[in-house]
């Protein structure tokens, strides 16, 4: 065994010293003419060279494994060019990682650059700092507007002391034009996309993927959401990870959680959000069950905005619930945890059908229904009107079976004439509800007008395409004391950029809920996964 | 997999729009040609690696995005392109919910690089193997800047065959396969990298238009033309830019097999 050991350090030896000095060769090489598989056939014979005999020595005692491994290796490299094992191409991508961590990718989400999508992603030429800096202009004069119209930072932001003076001596970023890449570079050197820009405060939370910390930006002395994604992981970043940052990128709007960075290290990646104080459900429970019915509107109004904006660019949400909402103390409430979002153009058939969390979850994708469209959230939307509206849940269900017997019961059971097709669902016929009459709403809801009545029972119907939209329900006669301005702000205003809306206080404020630390551990575990 | 359709009516139209365009490539093999071959091959190898890992056309399409938009941004001499592939296609299950499992597309690839040999069995290479397409991913993703998610002509095309299905004459329409040859011009498109420099719906329109052309199908001639019709932005141009970038890669395919 131990001149097995021996011949295969030797070996590998081998492979990394043949592999630096073929570099040049390699691109020189021309290209075969031949096609990709006869290309992997000849150079698995060709490619094996000097170290064919090693190899061979390994296998006959007894490494049989590693042989194939090599020589699958060998021909990832040598398929098209000469020999170039993933040992190299691995090894520059480590060195690429550190390269490309001192020049952080993207930075803010709120850029302008989405359209020029070629420049931002051309970052193969890493400019040092040196070279940037010649670029500066001390001369002139910075302001934060300046800073903040550049960096598309939150108006509200605050730069720390000392902050505008390092810039004036050596920042390229007023110095037009500035390219994508080099805004990336100054903003790098500003902080974004570091880790030791943040700090760590408490833990918020923790799930199978992700841990939530509080956190401050040093840059801005904002508080912050650090959600740390895990990457050990042997199955690499998570998808929801990887579709919630994808759309959060292009979603921009004030009801929307707003992603302000993201950082990469070797083990993590770890995305951050703005902070909010609290989620919906957390609300609930802190004004004991029992929000202030002014209220309760403005944070429909402001779910329905989020949701018309991101319906309006084809995204679904798809994951709706309390805990998905979060509040701040101005009473601006953002969708969160767009992690079973998606992009989506025309139906296909093809989603998976378990998404939404059961209590939240329409009939009909109960049902089976996979072709299901921006209707989907809007069910949800209904149960969390109700849930506000009375401080508990609508169909606490707890399993499908169950959760559909609470919507019948309330609803009725559908029949033909309430819900055409219905009868022929074989799901729906194997579990045999009894045939429950439909309840009036109004006797469940009694604090709920009836316009607001009215809202709901447009929201709970039982098929996708009967269900009211987002952008109809704003319209619709409950929201009128409102005012019409509510609904042409632009899409980054808040509503309580008005100065009629204001929040009422919540009466039955068991705390103030502002210096409550300890219930802050358990907060915002909707930016889980 | 025969992917790559030549039919006998494509050489002539071939010929009128390379002069048209103008030969890009001389006969001196430059670095971009070179590179474009490469890319072919890695596309192939995506597609074929695609349709055995049972990935519908739209995954598929979005790995070969992936990795277009991947060397648009770094030089293709800096990482094996064979390994980003793999890892686009693992990325492009997971951005368009077809989720692959590592172990079947190192086995898929594996077999695509060694026709009669054995899987490779679970020992630390292979998790090696594994752990790099895993890393490669997040390199993928880093130099995407996450940008994953693309619209694609597929739809499109489905929506211009069904409109134009209903302006031909029946007969016409079920003798020749005007379809079948738009969508696999619209795979072959996904080799180059026009897939990443043109609108979705230029595409789709092009190659419908290629199609057409092909078969000699003629459309009811209006005021305007059918293709103004059904998307109001394209050109005549951007037509002509497409066909002479998918025509290129058919004459490049045919010099060199």
């Amino acid at each position: 065994m131990d001149r097995m050991r021996k011949i295969k350090r030797q070996l590998s030896l081998t492979l990394r010293r043949g592999n630096s000095g073929d570099k040049i060769s390699e691109t020189i090489s021309p290209q075969d003419t031949t096609h990709s598989h006869s290309d992997s056939e000849t150079m698995s014979v060709r490619g094996g060279g000097s170290t064919g005999s090693l190899r061979g020595s390994v296998r006959a005692g007894g490494g049989g494994g590693s042989f194939s491994m090599h020589s699958l290796l060998q021909s990832y490299g040598s398929a098209l060019r000469r020999p170039r094992s993933l040992g190299r191409s691995l090894s520059s991508y480590l060195n690429h990682t550190t390269r490309l961590e001192i020049v952080h990718e993207d930075v803010k989400m709120g850029s302008d650059g989405e359209s020029d999508q070629a420049s931002a992603t051309s970052s193969e030429g890493v400019h040092s700092p040196v070279r940037v800096r010649l670029r500066n202009n001390p001369g002139r004069k910075i302001s934060t507007e300046d800073i903040n119209k550049r960096l598309s930072l939150p108006a509200d932001i605050r730069l720390p002391d000392g902050y505008l003076e390092k810039f004036c001596l050596n920042s390229p970023l007023f110095d037009k034009p500035l390219s994508r890449r080099l805004r990336r570079v100054s903003l790098s050197e500003i902080g974004f996309g570091k880790l030791e820009t943040y700090v760590k405060l408490d833990k918020l939370g923790e799930g199978t993927y992700a841990t939530v910390y509080k956190g401050r930006s040093k840059l801005t002395d904002n508080l912050v959401a650090l959600k740390e994604i895990r990457l050990e992981h042997e199955e690499g970043a998570p998808c929801t990870a990887i579709r919630e940052v994808s759309l959060l990128k292009d979603l921009k709007h004030a009801n929307i959680v707003t992603l302000h960075d993201i950082i990469h290290t070797q083990k993590s990646l770890t995305l951050v959000f703005e902070y909010l104080d609290k989620d919906l459900k957390q609300y609930l429970d802190d004004c004991g069950n029992c929000i202030h019915m002014h209220n309760v509107k403005l944070f429909l109004f402001q779910l329905l905005r989020g949701l018309n904006y991101c319906h309006c660019r084809k995204v679904l949400h798809r994951d709706l619930k309390p805990q998905n909402l979060l509040i701040n103390d101005r009473g601006e409430l953002k969708l969160a945890d767009f992690g079973l979002a998606r992009a989506k153009s025309i139906p296909t058939k093809t989603y998976s059908n378990e998404v939404v969390t059961l209590w939240y979850r329409p009939p009909d994708i109960l049902l089976g229904c996979t072709d299901y469209s921006t209707q989907i959230d809007m069910w949800g939307v209904g149960c969390i009107f109700y849930e506000m509206s009375t401080g508990r849940p609508l169909f606490p269900g707890s399993t499908v079976e169950e959760e559909l017997h609470f919507i019948f019961k309330l609803l009725g059971t559908p029949n033909e004439s309430t819900w055409p097709g219905i009868t022929s669902n074989e799901e729906f016929i194997s579990y045999n509800y009894p045939r429950y009459r439909a309840d009036c709403l109004q006797n469940h809801t009694p604090r709920l007008d009836n316009e607001g009545v009215e809202l709901l029972s447009k929201l709970l119907q039982f098929e996708g395409r009967k269900r009211i939209s987002a952008e109809e329900a704003m319209k619709c006669p409950y929201f009128h004391t409102l005012g019409h301005r509510v609904t042409t702000l632009p899409d980054t205003t808040s509503i309580f950029a008005l100065q009629d809306i204001q929040l009422e206080k919540e009466p039955g404020n068991r705390t103030s809920s502002l210096s409550d630390s300890v219930n802050s551990i358990s907060r915002q575990h909707s930016l889980l996964f | 997999m025969d992917s790559f359709v030549t039919p006998g009516s494509m050489e002539a139209i071939s010929s009128v729009y390379l002069t048209s365009a103008g030969k890009r490539d001389g006969d001196t093999e430059t670095d971009t040609s070179r590179e474009m071959k490469t890319h072919f091959r890695v596309c192939r190898f995506i597609m074929e690696t695609g349709v055995k890992l049972g990935m519908r056309s739209v995954p598929v399409a979005t790995a070969c995005v992936l990795y277009h938009r991947f060397f648009q941004c770094v030089s293709v001499s800096l990482y094996e392109p064979y390994l980003v592939a793999m890892s686009c296609i693992y990325l492009a299950g997971k951005v368009e919910e077809q989720h692959l499992r590592t172990r079947d597309i190192i086995n898929v690839c594996h077999r695509y690089f060694h026709h009669s040999s054995d899987p490779l069995s679970c020992d630390s290479e292979f998790w090696d193997l594994r752990d790099s397409v895993v890393q490669c991913e997040l390199l993928v993703l880093r130099q995407l800047n996450f940008h994953v998610s693309f619209q694609h002509p597929h739809k499109y095309l489905l929506h211009y065959l069904l409109s134009v299905k209903s302006l031909v004459n029946r007969h016409a329409w079920s003798r020749t396969p005007v379809a079948e040859t738009s969508w696999a011009l619209l795979r072959d498109c996904y080799h180059g990298t026009m897939c990443v420099r043109h609108a979705p719906q230029h595409i789709a329109i092009a190659t419908l238009y290629l199609a057409l052309h092909s078969y000699g199908v003629e459309l009811p001639v209006g005021q305007r033309e059918w293709w103004q019709v059904l998307c109001e932005d394209v050109t005549k141009e951007h037509i002509d830019a497409i066909i002479s970038d998918l025509l290129h890669l058919y004459d490049m395919e045919a010099k060199w097999t």
